[in-house]
């Protein structure tokens, strides 16, 4: 009799296969061939619940639970250093980046509630109601979305750096920067959410 | 020379980075670079724009800045800020290079009647300064070097990546270890210290999100400036800068240790060396750590 198992499971490639064809930059995933360049070279790693490269592999192998709520993919600083040093040209960093905004999409616990999906979300609404990014809204907005005390705390443990900003005048005290055809601006930007929603639709 | 080209400065010339822009400006000026700002210019979306709407808004934000710079005309676009560059060269090079971009791109700026079919150049202003200036026109411009003046070039990660490699990049710099900014250095008549830290990272955004996660960044460049007995740090990009600056005291907490090091931009150094003035032309008045090794030398 033999001794040697017989795995009730295989590979299932399926979610490999949604990542590389609609993720940016997944169709060059498929070429990772496992060096670790890339979770040697991040800065992030240490702070990473698993490395892009180990991330990569659970892609294959189809843990995509694990992928999507890992703290992985909200840590990447986009230096850049991955891209410019893998040998198969993988656009890591554009793969992780892309991966958070599925995981926001997919509605997985915890993908809005990171700081990053906080900040972004805060960023976006400066840039996209004003034409431009105002410090003081988006460190406000984000501070604030963790409820009013929190966000109280967080602004005032930040003060200093605030006022020391005014002093060099750095962060200016009159009404939000803006666009003056803000409203140019937002017609192209309700299109691009159509196109996006569409291509988001497709996948 | 003269020349004149389109020019980018980015949400940060507003703002955090309001004495990089006017400094460059002074300096362009000695040069003979006109800059003629981009009409109504809008962000760019930076490190996180898209992690909340997405590929496709974000490259219209950079496609309406295009879609203006190439009405005003057919000079290529510049932009000091390394996350500008890095996302109005890539919305660039994707509309340039990919029919499904280029198409998204023009639909949704057909919503306010505009189209941009990705005929310019962007590039970095530094790129400018050593390929179409060049180190020599600049130090010929030097009349007050600033000798003696240690100097750590910090040119941070996004400014030679991931476009190191494009046609006019590869000459002039590298991924790893670029020399454009000790040549700067070197240009205003400082010294460069040896600084193999070059482009490391700060943390970017996620610093200003959640400074915690990355003060260690920031304490391994400042351990090396020191280290090397640079007076200052030079840097060229805007986050860089703020970042190294604001989060020193909060770095000192957490590591008992006790930074104090002015960070200042190259074109600020150039500023001062070519003889302008250093609070109204350099805007070395608006730091959080006073340069005071460059304004002594300034005088
Ligand atoms: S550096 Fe590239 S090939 Fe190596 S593990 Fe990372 S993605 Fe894969
Ligand atoms: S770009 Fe992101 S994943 Fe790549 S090395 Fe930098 S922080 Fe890490």
């Amino acid at each position: 009799m033999s001794h040697v198992p017989t795995p009730t499971q295989t590979y299932d490639l399926s979610f490999a296969r949604w990542v590389y064809g609609h993720v940016d930059g997944g169709d060059r995933l498929a070429l990772c061939m496992q060096c670790g360049t890339c979770s040697g070279s991040c800065p992030l790693g240490p702070q990473m619940d698993f490395g892009p490269r180990k991330l990569f592999m659970m892609i294959r192998a189809g843990l995509k639970d694990q992928v999507l709520g890992s703290n992985t993919i909200w840590n990447c600083v986009s230096c850049y250093n991955c891209v410019v040093r893998c040998p198969r040209q993988v656009p890591v960093k554009h793969i992780l980046q892309s991966l958070a905004t599925v995981a926001v999409r997919e509605g997985y616990p915890g993908a809005r509630e990171t700081d990053n999906a906080r900040f972004a979300k805060a960023f976006w609404w400066s840039a996209a109601k004003y034409g431009r990014t105002d410090e003081r809204l988006v460190t406000a907005k984000f501070y604030f979305s963790y409820g009013l005390s929190k966000g109280y705390r967080k602004s005032m443990a930040n003060l200093a750096i605030a006022k020391g900003m005014v002093k060099a005048r750095r962060m200016h005290l009159g009404l939000p920067h803006k666009c003056k055809n803000a409203g140019e601006l937002k017609l192209i930007l309700a299109r691009a959410a159509e196109i996006e929603a569409r291509h988001g639709d497709a996948s | 020379m003269s020349k004149t080209l389109s020019y980018y400065p980015g949400c940060s010339s507003q703002a955090t980075g309001v004495h990089l822009d006017k400094s460059l400006r002074a300096v362009l000026g000695k040069v003979g670079i006109e800059c003629r700002e981009i009409e109504d210019w809008n962000c760019c979306g930076a490190s996180v724009g898209h992690i909340c709407a997405g590929h496709v808004p974000v490259a219209a934000l950079s496609g309406r800045n295009l879609a203006q710079a190439r009405a005003a005309g057919p000079e290529d676009v510049m932009t000091p800020c390394a996350a500008c560059y890095l996302n109005t060269h890539a919305t660039n090079e994707a509309i340039r290079d990919n029919p499904g971009v280029a198409a998204d791109v023009n639909e949704a700026l057909g919503a306010a009647g505009k189209s941009y079919d990705g005929s310019l150049l962007v590039r970095h202003a530094c790129e400018v300064l050593v390929n179409d200036v060049g180190v020599a026109a600049i130090q010929a411009q030097v009349t007050r070097p600033l000798a003696g003046l240690k100097v750590a070039g910090w040119v941070g990660c996004q400014t030679v990546r991931p476009f190191a490699d494009t046609e006019r990049g590869g000459k002039w710099t590298t991924y790893d270890d670029p020399a454009f900014l000790d040549d700067f250095t070197r240009a205003a008549g400082a010294e460069p210290v040896p600084f193999t830290g070059k482009t490391r990272c700060c943390g970017g955004s996620v610093a200003v999100i959640s400074p915690d996660k990355t003060l260690h960044l920031m304490k391994d460049i400042l351990d090396e400036a020191k280290a090397a007995g640079a007076e200052v740090i030079s840097t060229p990009c805007p986050l860089c800068q703020t970042n190294l600056e604001m989060y020193q005291p909060a770095v000192n907490e957490r590591f008992g240790t006790d930074f104090n090091i002015p960070v200042v931009f190259y074109s600020q150094l150039l500023a001062v060396a070519m003889g302008l003035d250093a609070s109204a032309d350099a805007g070395l008045d608006q730091h959080l750590i006073t340069p005071e090794p460059v304004l002594s030398r300034a005088k």
